[in-house]
């Protein structure tokens, strides 16, 4: 197959003239219908749109009005972006024909830039249950072996990346789902902060917690597409008015000088990792290290406290969300997500409330923490394990490492760091000072261009 | 903590309006309540009266131009 390429080389090529958008998404297509049908990464193809749009960003490039690096760029959305004209279904039955008469805020934004939309994306049901054989569309399956779980729920994005078959997407993270999904296929995820980019148009998980985010092959290229997608969106109740920077500016290759910290008690004595991920994790640290970071202890509440506080928050919602479908047509609902929310209709207020209290005293512990260090880093996970149906009360007994920055609102980054022996990819987190997503993807970019994980794709499409 | 009775339960649910859930779905209800218990459980705790929970009413948000 042809040559991968990420976004930062296909905009050099493109603005060049030596790369067309058309050549680019026949390379996007051609892989699309090879692997696929094994992935089931994407719900809807648009294939046609996508054709005539390549061939009007050529036609504008060759005239002179490039419009900027995400011009002829190929990228899908998660099926909960809000798309005019496009199916969008959340991967619920209880959406199957919806078809929207706007975009949402994200798609704007990236249409406006010329980049190529592909389509919609798997997702799990409205972005919080699954994975699930019950839904509107079969799961997910990971390009590093197909056994394996993409992990959710921007699963189709994480996958359609890493498979090469487009070089971005726009996931949705409420409890980790940008951060997982790239963790277990290999690829770098963002999820801002909260209020950085719009969920103007993008159907809600749980609206207190929900960010909207980037995915693709490096931290460079989520900085390219992050200087898009992110900016104040009055129409977004929880968009947050601040200057955007140019985070490819940020990409200085430097690290010196940053202190890192390391939350060390969650993970050597709460939820501690796999002895190969926490390998993964001390080599990475190292890497950091020997480019002239300082590498710290940090303290905080416990992760089971930050998991309290936003499951009974997102129960609450979810259910105010859902309930009235679910009171009429239970059935329409797959199993897992349904077991999810269910019970949120038996939450009071004043537990709902006192979650809140909860979420603000974790919240300024966080901050507290960004007063002594610049980044903080952990696993963002463990290696993609098979995919099957999970236990229904998994969500109530796991803990994980993503959900507290959720909870906290801080810039959270997921890269690969790494293989295990089966060739499933390690991820480490990065996390950042609330609106300081520049500092995060230095350290991603300057991470990623110091070690060789960049360099090697899943053997299904190499 | 005492366990919520399936009698309590069943009150709960017809104020959340699922009085006519069916049956297989009330075990569901049952199951999922019991896990949410416990986390509820966790998180009550005595607090300052003026201690504001995180999303409060923002003026600002609507004095926007949307």
């Amino acid at each position: 197959m042809a040559e991968f390429l990420t976004i930062a080389e296909a905009s050099r090529r493109i603005a060049a003239r030596d790369l067309s958008p058309v050549e680019l998404l026949n390379t996007c297509l051609a892989r699309i219908d090879a692997v696929d049908a094994q992935l089931n990464s994407f719900v809807t193809l648009t294939r046609e749109r996508a054709v005539a749009e390549a061939k009007a960003a050529e036609a504008e490039i060759m005239a002179g009005r490039y419009r900027g690096p995400l011009h002829g760029i190929p990228y899908n959305l998660k099926d909960i972006y809000e798309t005019r004209g496009i199916r969008t279904t959340g991967q619920s039955k209880t959406l199957a024909d919806y078809v929207p008469a706007a975009d949402s805020d994200a798609q704007e934004r990236l249409s406006a830039a010329g980049a190529v939309l592909l389509g919609k994306a798997a997702t799990w049901e409205f972005a919080h249950g699954g994975p699930s054989w019950d839904v509107l569309f079969p799961p997910c399956r990971n390009p590093w072996n197909l056994e394996r779980d993409p992990a959710g729920s921007s699963s189709g994005s994480g996958a359609s990346i890493a498979a090469g078959m487009v070089l971005g997407s726009m996931g949705s993270d409420t409890g980790g789902s940008i951060r997982g999904p790239a963790a277990a296929n290999g690829i770098a995820g963002l999820k801002p902060s909260y209020g950085r980019v719009s969920r103007r148009g993008v159907l809600p998980n749980c609206f207190s917690h929900d960010h909207a985010g980037p995915m693709a092959w490096s931290s460079e290229d989520l900085a390219i597409l992050m200087k898009v997608v992110a900016g104040f969106d009055p129409a977004d109740p929880g968009s947050v008015d601040l200057p955007v920077p140019d985070y490819t500016k940020a990409l200085t290759g430097e690290v010196k000088g940053l202190t890192i910290g390391v939350p060390w008690r969650w993970l050597e004595e709460e939820a501690p990792p796999s002895a190969p991920t926490r390998a993964a994790l001390d080599a990475a640290l190292e890497v950091f290290r020997a480019m002239g970071a300082t590498i710290r202890p940090v303290e905080l509440p416990k992760l089971r406290a930050y998991e309290d506080a936003k499951k009974i928050i997102a129960m609450a919602e979810l259910y105010t969300i859902h309930g009235p479908e679910l009171r009429q047509r239970p059935e329409l609902f797959g199993a897992s997500l349904r077991y999810r929310i269910i019970a949120g209709g038996l939450i009071r207020a004043e537990d709902y409330i006192q979650a809140m209290r909860l979420r603000t005293e974790l919240a300024r512990a966080m901050q507290a923490v960004f007063t002594e260090v610049d980044l903080m880093m952990l696993p963002a996970g463990e290696p993609a394990k098979k995919l099957q149906p999970q236990p229904p009360d998994s969500l109530f007994t796991k803990v994980g490492y993503t959900t507290a920055f959720n909870v906290s609102g801080n810039p959270a980054l997921a890269l690969c760091m790494g293989f295990d022996t089966e060739g499933m990819p390690f991820s480490l987190q990065i996390v950042g000072r609330l609106f300081d997503e520049a500092t995060v993807l230095r350290a991603g970019d300057a991470y990623e261009k110091a070690t060789p994980w960049r360099q090697k794709r899943p053997a299904l499409v190499s | 903590m005492a366990e919520t009775t399936e009698e309590e339960l069943k009150v709960l649910a017809a104020k959340a309006g699922l009085e006519g859930l069916p049956a297989e779905y009330r075990a569901e209800l049952l199951s999922a309540y019991r896990h949410l218990e416990v986390m509820l459980a966790r998180i009550r705790q005595d607090r300052p009266q003026a201690d504001e929970p995180a999303h409060v009413f923002v003026a600002a948000t609507f004095a926007r131009k949307a």
